[in-house]
C-alpha cells in the first residue's frame, strides 16, 4: 500500500502537469483580482476582456488565471503579468479600457505601461 | 547587461545583527564602481524568516537566494550574476519552504516590504477555484506527512512547539487547546465519555471593517480546510464544520467547491489518502449574528437553537458539539497549520515575539494611504504598520488614534505608534489584538462619536440574555448621545467609566465583557476631547452635529447658492449681499457648507 506521502507526490506531479496542459508555461502570464472586493471594483469586467482576447481576439501564448486578493484594496481591480525572466508587472486600478490596452501594448507588443503600475 | 535586476537585503533583526548594512554599503559601492546604479535597484525587505541563513540578498528576477552572505561576496555577486547574468552557485541556498512564496512576485513593492505571510501565503498568487494551484504549491503534503510519519500526539507537540495562539482574539494556546481537546472523552474526563469529537472553523467574522477571514478563505479555502483535518487527526474526530456568514457568498461558494474538489482527490472522506483516517467536512451558514463569534453561541446556532452564549466552563474542548468534546479555532488559526508542520513548529516559533510567535493578519482601514490587508510578524510596530506599509495618513493630515480590536478593542494615541504588536503589548496600551480589524483615525474624527459608533453597533447585537450586556450598553449608548448632544455633565463622564467597568466584570460573554472598551479606551486616551463637549459644548471635530453652528463670513459674495440648497429655508440675503443663517432653524446638514465656492461658510 502506498504512503500518503507517496501518494501527494505523485497527485502534485499530476496537478503540474494538468497546469502546464493548460498553458503555463506560456511565455506570459496574466492574473486578474477576483475576490469579492475586486469584483466590486470592477474585476469581472476586466477578466472578461482578457477572455474575450484570448478566446476570440487572437491572443496566443498566454495564460490567463483568476487569483485571491493580495491585499491592495484602494488600488483594485488589480492585474499581473509574469514574464519568466523578467521582474513581474503589478498594474492597479484597471477598467476595460485600461485592460484592452494591455492587451495591445504590453501582452502584444511588450510594451509596460508604467504610469499604471503600482509599487 | 540587458535586463533590469531588483537585489533585496532582509532587514529582519536577524540579518541586522549579522551586518546587513555593512553589505548594502559594499553593494552599493560595487554598483556604482560599475555603473549599474540606474539599472538595478536595492531594496530592504522585512524579516524574510531564514535567519540561521542570514543575512540574505535575494536577486530577481529568477528569485535567487543567496545566504551567509559576507561584504567579501560582495564583488562576485555583482560580477558573476548582475554583469555576466551567472547566478553563483556556491551561495546560493536552495529553500522550499511554505511561507513567504508572495515574495517571488511582491517582494519588491515597499507595501510588502515589511510584511511576512504564512496565513495569506498563498492568497493572491494561486487560483482559489483550482485544487491544482494549491497541490502545485505542497498543498495537503502537510497532511500526508502527518498521515504518514506522525501520531496524534506528535502533532500537538508540534503545534505546542510552535507557540502558535488562537488568531481570533482571545490568543488561547492553540496546541494547548488541541491536547485538552484530544484528551476529553478518555477516563479522566467522564462527563464527555464518548469518542465521538468534532473540529469547528470559526469564520463568523462580524467585526466593523474587518475581512480577514473572508481574503483569507476566497484567497486559498484548502489551506483552512487542510489545518481542519490535521487538527481533526490530532483530536481523533470524524466531522469538520465551517461556520460562516451567509453575507461572505462568494468564499461560500469557493469553500463548497474546495470541499468538493477535496473530496474528489481522496483528502476528504473515508481512509484519506490510503490510511485508516477518516473525517469530511460540512458548512453551515450564519445568519450574521456578531455575538455567534462567540463560540457557545456559534455552537448553539450549529445545533439549531438560538445563537446565544452559555458560561464557560465547560469548556467546548470538553463538552462542545452536541454535547461533545470540540475543537474550535478561527480561519486563520486553521490556515496556519500546514506551515506548522512542513516549516517545522521550531522554525514557526523564530518568527515573532517572546509570547506571540508567528504572524497577525490584519485588515488595514481608515484614514491611510494604503487601505488594505496585510500579515506581519508578531513584534511589528503600530508604526511600521501605519506609515511603512499603510504609507501614511493622507492629505498631510494629523494621525489622531489607531483602533485595533474592532467593537471589542480601543484607541491608542500617538504614543502608543512605538508599541510591537502582539497580544501582551496591545493589552498593556489599553487594547486588544482582537481578530485583526485596525482602523486609522486622523484629526477629523472625533473620538466620542468612535466610541459611539461602536457601542451603537455591540448594542444592537446584544443578544440580550445577560443584563448588564443588554441593559448596560443601553444605558451607556444614552449618555454618550446625551454627551455628544452637548447636553452632557461631568459626572456622565464617570458614570460611563462606572458603568463601563461593570459591564466588563459582570457580563456572561466576551461580547459584553469587551463592549465597553472602546469608550473606556477614548476616555483614558482622550479624555480632554469628552470634557470639551460637557463643558464647553464644543466638537474639535467638527462631527458631532448638535455642537455645530454653521457661520456666513465676509467672504460672502451674494451669489445665493447656499440659500436655494437650503433644505429649510434658514438662509436669507439679497443678491450681492452678505447671506445670514438663521441658528434657530439651521439643522446642520452642511449643505450650504459643501455648496459653497468662496470658502464663505464656516464651521465652528
Amino acid at each position: 500500500m502506498a504512503k500518503p506521502t507517496d501518494i501527494i507526490k505523485k497527485k502534485r506531479a499530476e496537478a503540474v502537469s494538468r497546469i502546464i496542459g493548460k498553458g503555463y508555461l506560456s511565455s506570459k502570464r496574466v492574473y486578474v483580482g477576483m475576490a469579492t472586493c475586486e469584483i466590486a471594483a470592477g474585476s469581472k469586467e476586466v477578466m472578461e476582456v482578457f477572455k474575450n482576447a484570448v478566446t476570440k481576439g487572437g491572443l496566443t501564448d498566454v495564460y490567463l488565471s483568476q487569483k485571491g486578493c493580495a491585499g491592495r484594496c484602494n488600488l483594485e481591480p488589480t492585474v499581473e503579468v509574469i514574464e519568466v525572466g523578467k521582474n513581474p508587472v503589478r498594474y492597479g486600478k484597471i477598467n476595460p479600457e485600461k485592460a484592452q490596452q494591455i492587451i495591445d501594448k504590453h501582452l502584444k507588443k511588450g510594451e509596460v505601461i508604467k504610469e499604471w503600475v503600482i509599487d | 547587461m540587458s535586463k533590469e535586476y531588483i537585489i533585496t537585503i532582509c532587514d529582519g533583526t536577524g540579518c541586522i545583527q549579522k551586518s546587513n548594512a555593512a553589505i548594502r554599503k559594499a553593494l552599493e559601492q560595487q554598483l556604482n564602481d560599475h555603473n549599474l546604479t540606474n539599472d538595478v535597484r536595492v531594496n530592504l525587505s522585512g524579516c524574510l524568516g531564514m535567519c540561521d541563513k542570514g543575512p540574505i540578498v535575494v536577486i530577481n528576477p529568477g528569485y535567487t537566494v543567496y545566504g551567509n552572505v559576507t561584504t567579501g561576496d560582495i564583488p562576485e555577486i555583482v560580477e558573476e550574476h548582475i554583469v555576466k547574468g551567472k547566478p553563483l552557485a556556491r551561495l546560493a541556498i536552495q529553500e522550499d519552504h511554505l511561507y513567504n512564496r508572495f515574495f517571488r512576485i511582491f517582494g519588491d513593492a515597499k507595501f510588502f516590504g515589511k510584511q511576512m505571510r504564512i496565513a495569506l501565503r498563498n492568497c493572491g498568487i494561486i487560483d482559489p477555484e483550482n485544487i491544482d494551484d494549491y497541490l502545485s504549491l505542497r498543498g495537503y503534503e502537510a497532511l500526508a506527512k502527518v498521515l504518514t510519519d506522525m501520531t496524534p500526539k506528535q502533532v500537538i507537540e508540534e503545534v505546542k512547539l510552535s507557540g502558535l495562539r488562537g488568531r481570533g482574539g482571545a490568543g488561547f494556546p492553540t496546541g494547548v487547546k488541541w491536547q485538552l481537546t484530544a484528551r476529553a472523552g478518555s477516563l479522566n474526563s467522564p462527563r464527555a465519555a464518548s469518542d465521538e469529537k468534532y473540529v469547528i472553523c470559526n469564520a463568523d467574522e462580524g467585526d466593523p471593517g474587518a475581512f480577514m477571514d473572508r481574503s483569507a478563505i476566497e484567497g486559498d479555502p484548502h489551506t483552512v480546510l487542510e489545518g481542519m483535518i490535521i487538527g481533526g487527526y490530532a483530536i481523533g474526530a470524524k466531522q469538520g464544520i465551517v461556520y460562516i456568514r451567509a453575507e461572505y457568498p462568494l468564499a461560500v461558494r469557493r469553500l463548497e467547491k474546495a470541499i468538493a474538489d477535496a473530496r474528489e482527490h481522496g483528502f476528504l472522506g473515508k481512509n484519506i489518502l490510503g490510511s485508516d483516517f477518516s473525517f469530511d467536512i460540512d458548512i453551515r451558514l450564519g445568519a450574521g449574528a456578531f455575538v455567534c463569534g462567540e463560540e457557545t453561541a456559534l455552537i448553539r446556532s450549529i445545533e439549531g437553537g438560538r445563537g446565544m452564549p452559555r458560561p464557560r466552563p465547560p469548556y467546548p474542548s470538553v463538552e462542545g458539539l452536541f454535547g461533545k468534546p470540540t475543537l474550535i479555532n478561527n480561519v486563520e488559526t486553521w490556515a496556519n497549520i500546514p506551515v506548522v508542520i512542513l516549516d517545522s513548529g521550531k522554525w514557526f516559533s523564530t518568527v515573532g515575539t517572546e509570547r506571540s510567535k508567528g504572524t497577525k493578519v490584519f485588515a488595514l482601514a481608515g484614514k491611510v494611504v494604503n487601505t488594505g490587508l496585510i500579515e506581519v510578524p508578531m513584534g511589528t510596530t503600530l508604526r511600521e504598520i501605519i506609515y511603512d506599509i499603510g504609507g501614511g495618513i493622507p492629505d498631510n493630515k494629523e494621525f489622531k488614534a489607531v483602533q485595533t480590536g474592532g467593537p471589542s478593542g480601543g484607541c491608542l494615541p500617538a504614543k502608543y505608534l512605538d508599541t510591537p504588536v502582539d497580544y501582551e503589548s496591545l493589552a498593556k496600551a489599553g487594547s486588544i489584538m482582537g481578530s485583526g480589524g485596525m482602523i486609522v483615525i486622523d484629526q477629523d474624527s472625533c473620538m466620542v462619536d468612535i466610541a459611539k459608533f461602536f457601542l451603537e453597533f455591540t448594542q444592537n447585537e446584544s443578544c440580550g440574555k445577560c443584563t448588564p450586556c443588554r441593559e448596560g450598553t443601553r444605558r451607556m449608548l444614552e449618555i454618550l448621545t446625551k454627551i455628544a448632544e452637548g447636553k452632557g455633565e461631568m459626572y456622565d463622564i464617570e458614570n460611563l467609566e462606572r458603568l463601563g467597568n461593570m459591564i466588563k466584570k459582570a457580563s456572561l460573554c466576551g461580547l459584553g465583557q469587551s463592549a465597553p472598551n472602546p469608550v473606556l479606551s477614548t476616555i483614558l486616551n482622550f479624555r480632554e476631547e469628552y470634557e470639551e463637549h460637557v463643558k464647553d459644548k464644543k466638537c474639535r471635530a467638527g462631527v458631532c452635529k448638535k455642537l455645530l453652528t454653521y457661520e456666513i463670513t465676509d467672504k460672502c459674495v451674494g451669489c445665493g447658492a447656499c440659500k436655494k440648497v437650503c433644505p429649510v429655508a434658514a438662509i436669507t440675503g439679497t443678491v450681492k449681499a452678505k447671506h445670514v443663517i438663521d441658528r434657530n432653524k439651521c439643522i446642520k446638514c452642511g449643505a450650504c457648507f459643501s455648496k459653497c465656492k468662496f470658502n464663505a461658510i464656516i464651521k465652528k
